[in-house]
């Protein structure tokens, strides 16, 4: 299986005023092509500062990220922009749609910034779209979708480049459990599919239907086990 | 991301906001309006007061004697005393920059006609007189010089002096009479002049025209003249006429005061000076607000930026680089004051215009102007909206995701 991250001893130091503050000490692990792995703790043990890392919005302060074999540590600014945009695909806890562009012009975004042609990408958000189950809800604008809607817009917008990995922060933090076990089902599908897709969560009835659980705390992994997620 | 769509996403977000656009436009829009409103006003105004100047002739030369000033009991050749016919003459002949030389003298009465009856102001003059102001004849004709021999009792109407007394009717041949003070002079009229318009001072077609000579032995019993009117050879020679004018003088009066000799050049010159100086003005303040709504844009821009932090963090984790960020503010910037600029030049135009109808001279609205009020206001984005922009490209987007 051809490895898609590779965390070397990845250290986080933050200074507030005179104290320093160890986000992370020491974290190692790797993912492989198609895993489908939640990174769990509780809030403090470095969950955000790791997922800053894992989605190159920031760099560590020691340690290397190698994303499939390329090393982030010395990449610049708009490199790092276009790694989160060719390679990353993100989803957030509150969608971060824009609120006043319809599901399909959302979707479209990060094809704008890869610089690709208005007819393809609106091809290509579409083909995501549907796949989500959102083919009568493209031109809704975000406030006319119900949160489960919206995270499906928004992961179909993490889908639509065919990125190394999808990056989701507390994907279900805004939902219902209804509707979260509805978008976790829908990660479970897209994981069958070949996607490979981590989840940062706090919640280990989030974490189980996982297939691998990092268990975070301090900043250091305490534990790597297996998820329910194995079966499905 | 490229331009095409950097701009289509620009209108779309300033549309998303249409009241909070249209109000920070606001500055712009004024802005503009008082720069091409005022300049376009201003150049018609200037044009229609140059326009005045050179109705009165052409390469003119006004001579006249100065108020007299007193100098204790030793009192001097006055000044009034050598303005004669003979000076007049005598300048003709002596300046060879000098074409003619026209003596003119000036009264006012009251003129009669059956029942009606104007205030009007009587030029005696000669009939090089018609020549040096290119005045034209409607019907009739104007002075001859036989009439200025034999004092002859003609008249001549501004155009408007005959439609005041006639109406509708033909002057030509009827008699009127003029009256000042005590004493009657009864006139035949023998021609009626084109209209000439407002002229730079006074107003030609108001007046009425006799022989000089009528004027100075019959009405005012002098034998002095109130203004010569010179014209030069040429307008390159206008200069010289104005020295030799001055030098004949002079040499009579023997003193430098006493007269003032104006030239239309001179005129001109001066109109234009004070035009411009106008327009610098008003174009300074049409400027100051140009600046004002600069200022607007760009705190406009910078409640946008942080408002938008959440977006621009987002933004920046899907993929958008420092010059797509710094790009998308900028031109959302030049959009919002260009547009502005575009109504402000509208809107100026448009009252341009209408001062134009409600005041009597034409709004010139010219290009240049349009362009330079525009472009300024494109300037003015830019430059407003650089720093909210880079403040928007550099925000570190861990700290724009968590923004609250």
């Amino acid at each position: 299986m051809s490895l898609v991250i590779e965390a070397r001893d990845l250290r986080k130091i933050y200074h507030m005023g005179e104290e320093e503050v160890h986000a992370l000490r020491g974290v190692s692990f790797k993912v492989v092509k198609q895993e489908f792995i939640s990174i769990m703790g509780p809030s403090g043990s470095g969950k955000s500062t790791l997922l800053h890392i894992l989605g190159c919005l920031d760099r560590p302060t020691s340690g290397e990220l190698l994303i499939e074999g390329q090393n982030i540590q010395k990449a610049t600014g708009n490199q790092l922009a276009e790694i989160r945009n060719r390679r990353i695909g993100f989803v957030f806890q509150n969608f971060n749609l824009l609120p006043k562009a319809t599901a399909l012009e959302n979707v479209e975004l990060p094809l704008i910034y890869a610089g690709v042609r208005r007819r393809e990408r609106r091809e290509r958000a579409k083909v995501v779209l549907e796949r989500v189950g959102l083919a009568d809800r493209m031109a809704h604008r975000p406030p006319e979708l119900s949160g489960g809607q919206r995270q499906r817009v928004a992961i179909a917008r993490a889908m639509v480049t065919e990125p190394t990995f999808i990056l989701a922060d507390e994907p279900t933090g805004a939902l219902d459990s209804k509707t979260s076990a509805q978008i976790m089902e829908l990660f479970a599908e897209l994981n069958a599919e070949g996607n490979t897709i981590l989840i940062i969560t706090h919640d280990p009835t989030v974490a189980k239907q996982t297939k691998r659980i990092i268990h975070l705390l301090d900043g250091q992994i305490i534990k790597d086990t297996a998820g329910d997620g194995v079966s499905a | 991301m490229n331009l095409a769509e950097t701009i289509r996403s620009a209108v779309w977000s300033l549309q998303s906001n249409k009241l909070r656009s249209f109000l920070s436009m606001l500055g712009i829009i004024i802005g503009v309006a008082a720069v091409v409103g005022i300049v376009s006003i201003g150049l018609g105004a200037q044009a229609s007061v140059l326009d005045r100047v050179s109705a009165l002739g052409s390469n003119l030369i006004m001579i006249s004697p100065a108020p007299t000033l007193g100098r204790g009991a030793s009192v001097s050749t006055d000044a009034r005393e050598v303005f004669t016919v003979e000076l007049a003459q005598y300048m003709e002949e002596r300046a060879p920059s000098m074409k003619r030389v026209v003596p003119q003298v000036q009264t006012s009465g009251l003129l009669l006609y059956e029942g009606t009856n104007l205030r009007a102001s009587m030029v005696g003059t000669t009939p090089a007189y018609k020549d040096v102001t290119n005045y034209e004849v409607r019907a009739g004709r104007f002075l001859h010089e036989l009439d200025v021999d034999q004092s002859t009792p003609v008249m001549v109407l501004g155009s408007r002096a005959a439609e005041r007394l006639f109406g509708e009717a033909d002057p030509l041949g009827e008699q009127l009479t003029f009256v000042v003070g005590d004493r009657r002079y009864s006139f035949t009229v023998v021609g009626v002049m084109e209209s000439k318009g407002q002229v730079f001072m006074g107003n030609y077609d108001s007046q009425v025209y006799v022989p000089l000579s009528f004027v100075m032995e019959r009405i005012l019993r002098t034998n002095t003249v109130s203004t010569l009117m010179a014209q030069a050879v040429s307008a390159a020679e206008a200069g010289a006429a104005v020295q030799q004018a001055e030098f004949l003088l002079a040499s009579r009066l023997g003193t430098t005061d006493g007269f003032t000799i104006t030239s239309q050049d001179e005129m001109l010159e001066t109109m234009g000076e004070v035009a411009f100086t106008l327009q610098l003005m008003l174009g300074a303040i049409g400027g100051i607000s140009l600046l004002v709504g600069g200022i607007g844009v760009m705190n406009i821009m910078l409640v946008s930026v942080s408002e938008r932090t959440r977006e621009i963090g987002t933004r920046k984790a899907l993929g958008a680089k420092y010059r797509d960020l710094l790009l998308q503010f900028l031109v959302e910037s030049l959009v919002l004051s260009t547009s502005g600029g575009a109504l402000g030049l509208i809107l100026g135009a448009l009252i341009a215009n209408a001062v134009s109808r409600f005041g009597d001279w034409p709004a010139s609205i010219e290009l240049p102007a349009l362009a330079v009020a525009f472009g300024f206001s494109a300037l003015v984005g830019l430059v407003a909206g650089v720093y909210p922009a880079m403040q928007a490209a550099k925000l570190d987007p861990v700290v724009a995701l968590s923004y609250e």
